[in-house]
């Protein structure tokens, strides 16, 4: 019991950030996401978990609206940032996006400099006044990417030069630039060496002190380790929702056990 | 979960390592009764061969905590797995206490063999080994069907092997008070019958291990206990 006590106090905030509610999406008439209820806490990773093809992908992108992006799909039900429906037709995607940032699986850095990658967020935005302004915004987004140390003297070289993990925290620092509230990050360590993926996880660890972070894992050890909530998806369904340690140890969904013990996939 | 692992050799994995178990919980239940026969019939040859066999049990304990080592290192176990490798460990760990008592009654036994009989101490000595061996038995089979009613009725039982206890504790001290000769043979006897009763609370540690391993929780509700020999003063035996 003190375990699951310790465990259960590392979520540093009971406050929700988002809250779905009855969200279903759709693919043409195929219907990819079920009638999924969950709050997503502020300062806290939550990572979702489930076979491929069970939606969990599908559902981050509701978070920050990038399936609007896809022309057959369809979302319903509610999600609210903040007690605000993200999917109010006076919402803004593009400045809803600065607030729910998001990393992809491969590390996609622009064609541009390492400080433009950084900088271009908040160039959109006109977030910054000055150069000096900029300057800054970009040294403290790659400090909090844990990546300034290794690129301060080469800010002008391309940022595709850099190596994978690098090229993968540049893009959680050009994510972090925009100053979001909510990181979703899906599947970021799938392209990168063990090594690059204990940074990225430390730097999640490190994020979560200012953000609410939501990553996409195949990797249950990664969930095990990097989250403090865990939400278990299988064909389309949120089958449980939980804190993580109570997920991998003493799940009450007898599919749920299957999954993370590795009996259905 | 009867489903099977989609990596098969995981499940042959963790079969193996319940096999080395049940192996090991054989191994001890022959030493206890080979023991209590030991003594009851001045065998000292069985008392010899208990000795020399706990060296085999504590060399299975030694593999089956290897094997668990690496299987958490080697297929990071969770949920109901991870409790089979965790319980498997524990149970290992009470197998090779309760060895270590069965030896140790053998060589009292060969102590025992150069004097002379106590009562009828050494019967009731193998009856109380008898209903440990039973409870014992029953927690292992227990644990290879997952049946959580078998395991409560091993862990109620613990406290008829106490009661036993508790009576020949009165008889070795009534021993004692009537002839102080009786007083050596009388301790090793004790000691006997204390380990005895210890091995009672390793099968029903194991019990408990059993209700954890199928519902994920030890049990809370107290169980009966036999009222204790601690308060009994010389005065009163």
């Amino acid at each position: 019991m003190n375990v699951m006590t310790r465990a259960e106090s590392s979520v540093a905030s009971d406050v929700v950030k988002i809250s779905a509610r009855d969200v279903q999406v759709h693919y043409g008439t195929t219907q990819a996401i079920k009638d999924v209820d969950v709050d997503i806490l502020d300062k806290t990773v939550t990572a979702f978990i489930g076979p491929s093809g069970c939606g969990k992908s599908t559902f981050l992108r509701c978070l920050n609206r990038m399936n609007d992006t896809i022309d057959i799909c369809r979302v319903s039900g509610r999600i609210m940032l903040d007690g605000e429906d993200i999917y109010d037709r006076r919402i803004d995607p593009v400045q809803l996006r600065a607030r729910v940032g998001m990393v992809f699986q491969k590390p996609n850095p622009f064609p541009k400099s390492i400080f433009d990658n950084v900088a271009y967020g908040p160039r959109i935005h006109g977030m910054t006044q000055s150069r000096a302004e900029l300057d800054e915004v970009v040294e403290s987004s790659l400090r909090r990417a844990a990546l300034w140390d290794e690129v301060k003297d080469r800010l002008a070289s391309p940022g595709t030069g850099l190596s994978g993990g690098q090229q993968q925290r540049l893009c959680i620092a050009r994510a972090v630039a925009t100053g979001p509230e909510v990181l979703l990050m899906d599947e970021p360590c799938s392209a990168l060496d063990p090594i690059a993926t204990a940074q990225v996880e430390e730097l999640i660890d490190e994020l979560r002190t200012n953000f609410s972070v939501v990553i996409v894992t195949h990797s249950m050890q990664q969930a095990a380790r990097v989250s403090q909530r865990t939400a278990f998806f299988h064909l389309g369904e949120l089958v449980e929702y939980g804190e993580t340690g109570t997920i991998f140890t003493k799940p009450r969904d007898p599919r749920t056990e299957s999954y993370i013990t590795g009996r259905i996939g | 979960m009867s489903e099977e692992h989609i990596v098969k050799s995981f499940d042959r994995d963790l079969e193996a390592i319940q096999a080395m178990v049940m192996k090991m919980g054989g191994m001890v239940e022959t030493a206890i009764l080979d023991g209590a026969k030991a003594l009851e019939t001045r065998d000292e040859e069985l008392a010899d061969q208990v000795r020399r066999a706990d060296k085999a049990i504590d060399a299975l304990e030694e593999r089956i905590n290897e094997e668990a080592a690496r299987l958490i290192a080697l297929r990071a176990p969770a949920a109901s797995d991870l409790r089979v490798v965790l319980s498997v460990m524990k149970i290992a760990g009470s197998l090779e206490r309760v060895g270590d008592y069965a030896k140790n009654m053998a060589k009292r036994a060969h102590v025992l063999g150069q004097m002379t009989a106590v009562g009828g101490s050494g019967g009731a000595l193998r009856r109380m080994a008898r209903a440990v061996v039973d409870m014992l038995s029953d927690a292992l089979d227990a644990y290879v069907h997952r049946d959580v009613d078998l395991a409560h009725d091993v862990r109620r039982r613990d406290c008829e092997v106490d009661q036993m206890y508790n009576a020949l504790f009165r008889e070795f001290l009534t021993h004692m008070m009537e002839d102080p000769r009786n007083i050596t043979a009388c301790m090793h006897l004790h000691f006997i019958a204390k380990n005895v009763e210890r091995m009672g609370d390793h099968a029903t540690t194991i019990a408990e291990q059993v209700i954890y391993l199928v519902t994920g929780a030890l049990p809370e509700e107290v169980r009966p206990k036999a009222e204790s020999v601690t308060a009994i003063g010389v005065g009163e035996g």
